[in-house]
């Protein structure tokens, strides 16, 4: 019973501070504006990453959806890539709408977002709580979770930043790859849960 | 899309599994045209978050009377092969092909495309459809084909594919496509077009010649070709290129850099060189395009099999024949483009009275890459 009591304690008190620490940030103007512009900027890094956001080929403005949309969202084209249903030429953009891809890309920043927006919070805190202003630190390591998700795009027959920056894939790169995404994942909430502790709103 | 022959994980799995299953398993059963009992399916862990299932009795594609030569074992092949990032059909083929009249289509002449005439039809398939997709399951007045590409090895190739299609296995070896008949799961590297692992392995595919071509040239000599079109049945920014551009050559297509490791490499020439190769049961030979369209005729030994080339300078192309007679090949008095006399006989580039092999244009790196103790004509 004390165990389960110790478990729920570890589990409850970092999640209680991250609740907090958002929620603190969040009710504020500017944490709010921080929040939602890192989240916007993530997203469209993210498809720009996975190749669903691209300069136009042609131009002009278009919307095309496939037969069956609802089956096709569902058909894995890579790790965590899926296929997009929806092709919207708006212009100078071409986006290719893949809803898991989207889903994919929002989660990742929203927990970017809220990185970005508690270590904005430990930065305003005042020092006279006693702790160091640690929000810059935060914000960094916030923004580096992220960077693996935005490495692991994949495209035909190989990872896009491979192509881009022309180094030989190896058996064990290509392997990494696959792992990128839940990496970022991971360490998004883990930085998260760090810079909750700095926060004293 | 027709899906009674393509047996995938999820297929299987769904089939086999528990409320429905039992209709699902005659389905499958039946789409196989074998007994539930017989199937016999190995699911291998490669390629990526899904594996490819085998089934010997499957529908099997069109297989060569005779095994290609290969410059390597199987098993190093087989165990050479990596996973390019998609998985099994993540690069997706074009299973219900659309086609249109070349006065309808918006390419440029210089656009690159690939040509096939069979059974009195000619088809052109862009090459900025085919490399996002690599593989079309496609027929010829009845005839199922499939039309291949990869990108990375610069070869289009065609396939009779019987009653089964082809997919992407999302694995490359030597840069190459390794393709997968979704009959009996069988892996075939396209370039060798000899099967690696899986119940047909060690066999060869029926082949038949894709004309590397621009749009221009290919619809000045067949006016009345078809043009596939973008209706895929998948969304992708068609006219961008993940690798570069032919149109003009830049990036991957020009430049010195390989994707992945080759399974053997050579100095005799720039990797991204064009070569027209060819190979027989006993040895492969690759001449120099760019020289051989210069040149006209260029001749060669390998495996013991003397070979000719010639070129075919109206679909910026080249042909190569066997020429185990050592019958003499000059271009027709006059100069006359992409005609030739054997043995003092008229005759045109694309029809000597020769036996004419399957070739097909690659990069050196790949094809040297296949075949390391290749003739290197250039």
């Amino acid at each position: 019973m004390s165990t389960e009591n110790t478990l729920t304690a570890r589990i409850g008190r970092p999640v209680g501070r991250v609740r907090r620490a958002v929620g603190g940030v969040l009710a504020r103007r500017d944490g709010q504006v921080v929040f939602v512009g890192a989240v916007l900027g993530y997203l469209l890094l993210y498809s720009v990453a996975v190749g669903d956001l691209a300069r136009s080929v042609t131009g002009g403005v278009d919307i095309s959806v496939v037969d069956q949309p609802l089956s096709r969202l569902f058909e894995s084209m890579g790790p965590f890539q899926y296929e997009p249903i929806a092709f919207v030429q708006l212009g100078a953009v071409d986006y290719l709408f893949a809803p898991l891809n989207a889903a994919i890309g929002l989660g990742l920043a929203v927990l970017v977002g809220l990185n970005l927006a508690v270590a904005y919070g430990a930065w305003r805190t005042p020092t006279a709580c006693g702790l160091p202003a640690s929000g810059g630190t935060g914000g960094v390591a916030g923004l580096v979770a992220g960077v693996p998700a935005l490495l692991s795009g994949t495209v035909c027959c190989g990872p896009v930043i491979l192509l881009v920056v022309s180094v030989q894939a190896t058996a064990g790169l290509l392997a990494v790859f696959q792992w990128l995404l839940p990496v970022a994942v991971a360490l998004l909430v883990g930085s998260l849960l760090v810079a909750s502790r700095r926060v004293r709103l | 899309m027709d899906h009674s022959h393509r047996l995938t994980r999820r297929t299987v799995l769904r089939a086999l599994g528990g409320g429905a299953g039992g209709a699902a398993i005659g389905s499958v059963a039946g789409c196989l045209d074998t007994p539930r009992e017989r199937i016999d399916i190995r699911e291998t862990a490669r390629g990526g978050s899904s594996g490819i299932l085998e089934n010997p009795d499957g529908p099997p594609p069109v297989l060569a009377d005779q095994r290609l030569h290969v410059g390597h074992s199987l098993v190093a092949m087989e165990s050479a092969a990596v996973s390019g990032g998609p998985g099994v059909d993540g690069i997706p083929s074009v299973d219900e092909p659309d086609f249109q009249a070349a006065s309808e289509a918006e390419l440029d002449n210089a656009d690159p495309v690939f040509g096939v005439v069979r059974n009195g039809v000619a088809k052109a398939y862009p090459q900025s459809i085919l490399v996002w997709h690599e593989i079309v399951n496609d027929a010829f007045d009845g005839e199922p084909v499939a039309v291949t590409y990869c990108p990375l090895t610069g070869t289009a190739q065609g396939f009779e594919r019987g009653e089964t299609t082809f997919g992407v296995s999302g694995l490359l070896v030597n840069s190459n496509l390794i393709m997968y008949d979704r009959g009996t799961g069988t892996r075939w590297p396209q370039i060798a077009a000899t099967g690696i692992e899986g119940p047909l392995a060690d066999r060869s595919l029926a082949e038949f010649p894709v004309v590397w071509s621009t749009w221009g040239s290919w619809r000045a000599v067949h006016p009345d070709t078809q043009v596939l079109t973008t209706d895929t049945g998948y969304q992708r920014r068609y006219g961008s290129d993940p690798y570069g551009g032919y149109n003009p050559p830049s990036d991957y297509y020009a430049d010195d850099s390989l994707l992945f490791e080759p399974l053997a490499s050579s100095d005799a020439a720039e990797p991204k060189t064009v070569v027209i190769g060819a190979r027989t049961p006993d040895g492969a030979i690759a001449f120099n395009k760019e020289t051989l369209l210069a040149g006209g005729v260029m001749t060669g030994k390998a495996g013991g099999v003397g070979f000719i080339a010639v070129a075919d300078p109206a679909l910026e192309t080249g042909y190569v024949y066997r020429n185990d007679e050592g019958a003499t090949v000059e271009a027709a008095a006059g100069g006359e483009p992409g005609r030739y006399t054997v043995d003092g006989q008229p005759a045109a580039a694309a029809e000597l009275p020769l036996d004419r092999l399957v070739a097909t244009d690659a990069m050196f790196f790949a094809w040297y890459g296949f075949y390391p103790e290749m003739t290197y004509v250039d």
